[in-house]
């Protein structure tokens, strides 16, 4: 009998070491969305917050442990990245990113998102525990040399799972679209070397509103078929893409919109009011004057790098740096991505620098937390730690906007999830050498 | 050296002329002839003669080169300002020029009432007289795989640094109508492919046939540094290849030179130097001119090029208000460009140009009026500008920057002159130099002067009306539209 | 911009050489930090370091409570200031040419890297090729000329580039990408190749430089002889041979570094610095033992193939292995930070605050040889300070003011307060241009920016 109940509790051992509830005390919690808790504690069950309070001690099974002191955060999230998607930037077979075609809102970024990628376990290291992952790295027509205007669908990932399936926290969460731009003659240094003559302005002009139209006439296209697919009419066919574009058209899937100028801004917004289509705007180099149309449409912005160079020569030194700053006075809800796979990990660095140059601190911790939940739908999911969320949690010595942080450890989903990476192995095993 | 009708007239109609009355003239010979044998004799003797003129000198008119422009302003830039004067021209030269001046017999007589007299202007820098290349020979990316890729300076990339521009030089070049219209006589042209682009020539704008248009040759080597054969073709690819090629050039002549002396002062046991015709054109180029349009491009150019050791010239300038006092120091020649920047006419409203940029388009054309009052001697060349509209609206433009008429005149006569040591024949109007004169009715560069006359090594032209006010590339059929668009002001 | 910032250097350098910093966090790098602390600074030279300083009468004083000083920041990889191309790509060993010929002071990037805190770079030429161009030393005085750059005694450098790079332009013409004729190989293809370059190259140099031995020695007995041809290209690596201009090479798999150490030894010179070096930590012992420093990323990793056993413990393993390490940026964005770049060393290792700070001070002033003159807040040194809002190594921490040689070349407060001014004198000028006399079409200016 006794070996019997040995064994029993050996399962339970067992089964908590994989378990996802858990017990974290002995630490300070910062929820983010309300006031931090010194000498706190967050209880896990089951993948979700049950609780965040003082508790010492949990019931059987579930494993405890202990802060030592440090401080727990809610798992940070990357608003804007290709990873899972790209490997190694300058090998083409690695890379799937920017399909062929002008629309392919039929493609989901999710379903490509390799689980095994390298970048994984290295962003996760840094305290990242979901990214947005993108079906294109936004260079337009870099890779396919086509001018694809929707690329297709992001999705929200946690860093942590056996498949992409049991990855997704939100699949196609936006439908990605590169907005057109005028290329302004001159600006590629390339074009003249490559035969192509400089086009005009007047040139550039007529083939963006071209473009916009063309896009105007797609919509269109989604609407016919959504009011005979409702009806459903005789000889009525599924059409995948136009299919995949119905929750843009109803407002349930928002236009993840690259739009770097304050031309393109005001003009994504005056295409989001005609079409009464959703619109994030994705990476604007400069806010101009649409601060107030933004903010009066609520409208959210997913923030680029701010550790970049000013766009032109005569650009105040710190233009990139007060970006955030400006949307954040002007009202604007914000995020920060970082557009890229390399350096997905330094997101919080980002946001740190936003701090120096007028963000207030708090704000720059909700735009890689809480803001980035909520701007993509998972706002009760995941981003603070509060009752009833999922568990994505980080412990940390201190500030995890901070290089000289350290992250100690992270729970994917109440799951604890190891911060080891290719990075860390090849230290330990190098340090080894004689 | 006989008067020549300018090539303006319709020269088949005189020509024809010239024959019905020869042959009038041997009609009435003929009917005549029995009348009266010794006057038909000699009439016959002058028909003999003209024929054999004609045929001989083959389709040219001998018209006595006596001329004489009087009491006229005589700008004569060497001498003093003439407010009414006299100059006699006689062979191609300037016989005399002054107030009190009588006026040979046989001189024919321009009334110099309202016009003005000024040396014949000088292009500093030009590919004038020249004829132009056709775009094949130029090296496209069509060729760039024939040809083998270049492993350094040893190889000799783009040099063309022997090529004379006075073995090409033309009469039938298409550019020299308008630049006669421009008030120009002469210019210092070069040829212009290549890094070094060959040994320039001093020609003046008109002559039967190109070697008569040589006043001096070689006066110098044009060079050039700007990025052409792109990436990937071949050595050099970037400036500091550019520079490192000139600099090891002038190295390798300076050893060249060395060797050649050695070895001709005992060849016996000695290698003997390699023949390089391209550091034979560096040895025989008495000066060189070297590129520097920005301020750091001007202050890298006056560090590098003492390394040469050879008399340079700086060609470009348009940034130059920053580095006046730096100029004002070298004391070096200087070619300022008349092609002004200017504002791109397609560009997008929302790209704002940068304020370096927008300060380079608004005080380049202050740059020559900086220059003469600091006292810095400088010429101008035309880099391009051909036409003779746009030439008066570039030089216009720097006087209406703080450039006086004067020191304009000056840096486009008796400057470039010096500079390309002619000066002791051309570039002024003094007793015996070369006839190069502009005559303008009014002052130069106002806008209703007009060009009324040019001499060009004595000979007479007289420039169109079309030819003055056409826009680049009209040159041979001036239009109509464009003039409108002149007449409407601001092109750009 | 340029110009205002310009007069602004100007006025801030005129007879600013002595002055006092007080009461700040001061971190020397070298000696410890001192808590409210003062750097008294004379004709350009810091005079004094300590608790307690009084500034001389006269010189002003910098209050610098609750700041931070550290030394000017350093950086071993830049391509900064270069005018008309950063690559002499066309020949596998273009060492003929000068980053000293096209430096360019004008590049506003120099300014944003001094609003960075960044006071000195050594420019180098790119990894086009496996030997590259001649490099140089510069200060980041903005607003003096090209020449006035140059830092004054820093030994002059050359670049080498192992790996991908070099070996680009020896695919088949597709590797490339570019549309069009087919571009002809250029030599070599493989890492192979890349060697032999190299070793080709300084076989030649021993040749020409005992061919000038040769010919002194004759013209040293009265022989006359004809000069052996001054190869531009051979020079500067005799230089190398001769200790007199150091090897900087690119490089990122630990079989090329080991394959550049051995060329060294056989040729009998000595790598300066590997540059990049992704994988030195598995090759750290060999690098310690050459004496060659490492100048690395902070965190770059995977764009490249050669890049993908890159990791961010690179600097921290090779220090503890012995290695003299460094952090560049190699990116005219990265060096306006490369005190946010040190701070990664002390998540990714676990060195210390002032391991962190030496990698973009005193220890890149050691790899360049000028470590007698900057690298760290020493009596003696030149004044090339940084005053921070924030510990540099913080995420939230920005500069100040920036000195070089005691001469102020940024402040940010100055900075702030003259873009109004700028902004009204760029008005002007747009306005003068966007109003032609008459339109061609007859009306108001339909061109011209909205702003």
């Amino acid at each position: 009998m006794r070996k019997l109940v040995g064994l029993v509790f050996c399962a339970f051992g067992l089964f908590a070491a994989e378990s996802n509830s858990v017990l974290i005390r002995n630490v300070t919690v910062h929820p983010v969305t309300g006031p931090v808790v010194e000498n706190g504690s967050v209880l896990v069950v089951d993948g979700k917050i049950e609780e965040v309070g003082h508790r010492t001690s949990a019931r059987a099974g579930v494993r405890v442990v202990d802060g030592k002191g440090m401080h727990l955060y809610p798992g940070m999230i990357n608003a804007a990245t290709n990873v899972g998607l790209a490997e190694i930037e300058a090998i083409r077979d690695s890379v799937d990113l920017d399909e062929i075609g002008e629309f392919n809102p039929q493609l989901r970024a999710e379903i490509a998102f390799n689980p095994s990628s390298e970048h994984i376990p290295v962003v996760r290291a840094a305290g990242i525990t979901s990214v947005i992952t993108l079906p294109s790295d936004g260079s337009r027509g870099g890779r396919s040399g086509t001018g694809s205007v929707i690329t297709g669908q992001g999705a929200l990932m946690h860093l942590d799972g056996w498949t992409w399936e049991e990855m997704a926290v939100r699949p196609m969460a936006v439908m990605e679209m590169l907005f057109p731009e005028i290329r302004a003659a001159g600006r590629n240094p390339f074009a003249a070397q490559a035969g192509a003559g400089a086009r005009t302005f007047q040139e550039e002009e007529r083939q963006y509103h071209a473009e916009l139209s063309h896009i105007s006439d797609f919509l269109e296209d989604v609407r016919r078929y959504k009011k005979a697919k409702d009806a459903k009419g005789p000889g009525f066919e599924r059409d995948l893409k136009l299919e995949a574009m119905l929750g843009v058209i109803d407002g349930t899937q928002p236009l993840f919109v690259r739009a770097e100028r304050e031309r393109m801004i005001k003009d994504a917004i005056a295409f989001s009011d005609k079409e009464k289509v959703k619109i994030i705007i994705a990476d604007p180099r400069e806010m101009g004057a649409m601060g107030p149309e933004l903010k009066k449409r609520d409208i959210p912005v997913v923030l680029g790098k701010v550790l970049a160079l000013p766009e032109h020569e005569d650009d105040p030194y710190d233009e990139p740096y007060t970006l955030p700053a400006e949307f954040y006075k002007a009202g604007v809800k914000f995020c920060f991505g970082t557009f890229d796979v390399e350096f997905a990990r330094n997101v919080p660095f980002e946001a740190a620098q936003a701090a120096a140059f007028g963000l207030p601190k708090e704000e720059a911790l909700k735009a890689v937390t809480i803001n980035s939940a909520e701007i993509f739908g998972v706002g009760s999911q995941i981003g603070s730690i509060d009752k009833g969320k999922t568990a994505d949690l980080i412990l940390t010595d201190g500030d995890p906007l901070e290089a000289r942080t350290n992250i100690k450890g992270m729970f994917i989903a109440g799951k604890e999830v190891s911060l080891e990476s290719r990075h860390t192995r090849e230290y330990e095993k190098w340090l080894k050498r004689p | 050296m006989a008067l020549r009708y300018s090539l303006e007239i319709d020269f088949r109609r005189w020509l024809s002329n010239c024959f019905v009355n020869w042959f009038a003239l041997a009609g009435h010979c003929r009917k005549k002839i029995f009348r009266s044998c010794d006057r038909y004799v000699s009439r016959l003797k002058s028909l003999i003669w003209t024929t054999g003129l004609l045929a001989g000198l083959a389709l040219r008119a001998e018209v006595p080169s006596a001329i004489a422009i009087k009491d006229a302003h005589i700008v004569t830039v060497s001498g003093e300002d003439l407010p009414k004067a006299t100059v006699l021209l006689r062979g191609g030269l300037i016989e005399d020029v002054g107030a009190q001046l009588t006026i040979p017999a046989d001189a024919w007589v321009i009334d110099g009432a309202g016009l003005t007299v000024y040396p014949g202007f000088v292009n500093g820098l030009s590919n004038w007289g020249l004829p132009v290349a056709p775009v094949a020979a130029r090296g496209t990316a069509a060729t760039a795989t024939t040809e083998p890729r270049v492993h350094g300076p040893e190889d000799r990339p783009q040099n063309y640094s022997y090529e004379r521009a006075a073995d090409s030089v033309t009469p039938a070049d298409t550019k020299l109508e308008a630049a006669r219209a421009a008030g120009f006589t002469s210019s210092a042209t070069f040829l212009d492919r290549g890094i070094f682009r060959g040994l320039g020539a001093f020609i003046d704008l008109a002559g039967e046939k190109g070697r008569e248009m040589i006043v001096a040759e070689p006066i110098g080597q044009e060079i050039s540094v700007t990025r052409g054969a792109g990436f990937g073709r071949g050595f050099p690819s970037a400036l500091m290849g550019y520079l490192s090629y000139v600099r090891q050039m002038f190295l390798d002549l300076n050893q060249y030179q060395e060797a050649k002396a050695l070895y001709a002062a005992n060849p016996v046991g000695l290698h003997r130097p390699e023949y390089d015709h391209t550091l034979e054109g560096l040895e025989e180029s008495p000066r060189l001119l070297l590129p520097a349009v920005e301020s750091q491009q001007i202050e890298r150019m006056l560090v590098f090029a003492p390394e040469l050791k050879k008399p340079f010239a700086l060609y470009g300038l348009h940034e130059a208000f920053k580095d006046i006092d730096l100029l004002k120091q070298a004391n070096v020649p200087l070619l300022v460009s008349l092609k002004w920047p200017e504002k791109p006419r397609d560009a997008d409203p929302t790209d704002v140009p940068s304020y370096r940029e927008l300060e380079l388009r608004a005080q380049a054309p202050s740059v020559p009026g900086l220059l003469a009052k600091a006292g810095v001697k400088f010429a101008f060349y035309s880099d391009g500008v051909d036409s003779a509209a746009d030439l008066k609206k570039a030089l216009k433009k720097a006087l209406d920057s703080g450039l006086t008429r004067a020191d304009a005149i000056r840096a486009l006569t008796l400057t470039p002159a010096e500079m390309y040591g002619v000066a002791d024949r051309t570039g002024s109007i003094a007793k015996g130099k070369i006839a190069n004169l502009v005559v303008m009715k009014g002052e130069a560069f106002d806008d209703k002067t007009t060009v009324e006359y040019v001499f060009v090594d004595g000979m007479q032209f007289k420039p169109s009306k079309e030819s003055q006010q056409a826009a680049p590339g009209a040159g041979r059929r001036p239009s109509l539209d464009i003039a409108e668009e002149e007449i409407d002001g601001d092109r750009l | 911009m340029r110009k205002i910032l310009l007069l602004l250097a100007a006025v801030c350098s005129l007879n600013a050489q002595t002055f006092l910093i007080r009461n700040a966090t001061i971190l020397t790098v070298t000696k410890g930090t001192i808590e409210n602390g003062s750097v008294l600074v004379e004709n350009g030279k810091i005079a004094a370091v300590g608790k307690n300083i009084s500034a001389p009468t006269g010189a002003p004083v910098v209050d610098g409570t609750g700041q931070f000083l550290m030394p000017g920041i350093i950086d071993c990889h830049s391509h900064t200031a270069i005018e008309g191309g950063v690559n002499e790509g066309s020949v596998s060993d273009s060492s003929m040419v000068n980053i000293k010929d096209v430096l360019n002071p004008t590049d506003i990037n120099i300014y944003r890297a001094l609003a960075g805190g960044l006071t000195v770079s050594n420019v180098l030429h790119g990894s086009a090729n496996a030997i590259g161009g001649q490099t140089i030393v510069v200060k980041l005085r903005w607003g003096k000329n090209a020449q006035q750059m140059i830092f004054e005694g820093a030994k002059p450098g050359i670049k080498f580039a192992l790996g991908e790079n070099p070996k680009r332009q020896g695919y088949p013409p597709q590797g490339f990408g570019l549309t069009g004729p087919t571009l002809e190989r250029r030599y070599p293809g493989t890492r192979m190749g890349v060697e032999d370059v190299i070793r080709e190259s300084f076989n030649e140099a021993k040749i020409y430089q005992a061919q000038w031995e040769e010919y002194r020695t004759k013209t040293a007995r009265g022989e006359k002889v004809i000069a052996p041809r001054k190869d531009l290209r051979l020079e500067p690596l005799v230089e190398v041979l001769n200790g007199q201009r150091y090897v900087h090479a690119h490089c990122y798999r630990a079989d090329e570094i080991l394959m550049l150490l051995r060329v060294a030894d056989d040729m009998g010179f000595k790598i300066r610095t590997l540059q990049h070096v992704l994988e030195g930590y598995k090759v750290a012992k060999e690098i310690a033992a050459h004496g060659a420093g490492a100048s690395t990323f902070s965190d770059w990793w995977s764009y490249k193939i050669e890049a993908y056993d890159a990791t961010p413990y690179n600097a921290a393993l090779m220090t503890k292995k012995g290695v003299l390490v460094s952090l560049n940026s190699d990116s005219d964005e990265l060096q306006r930070h490369l005190n946010l770049e040190a701070a990664k060393v002390m998540r990714y290792g676990g060195l210390s605050q002032d391991e962190a700070l030496a990698m973009v001070t005193i220890n890149p002033a050691k790899q360049l040889g000028i470590d007698n003159s900057v690298g760290s807040i020493e009596v003696g040194k030149s004044a090339d300070l940084v005053l921070f809002d924030q510990h540099p190594l913080s995420g939230y921490s920005k500069p100040l003011k920036v000195w070089i040689d005691g001469n102020q070349y940024f402040d940010r407060a100055k900075d702030l307060e003259a873009r109004a001014d700028f902004a009204k004198k760029k008005k002007v000028l747009l306005d003068k241009e966007a109003t032609p006399a008459r339109g061609p079409r007859g009306g108001a200016a339909t061109e011209g920016p909205s702003q």
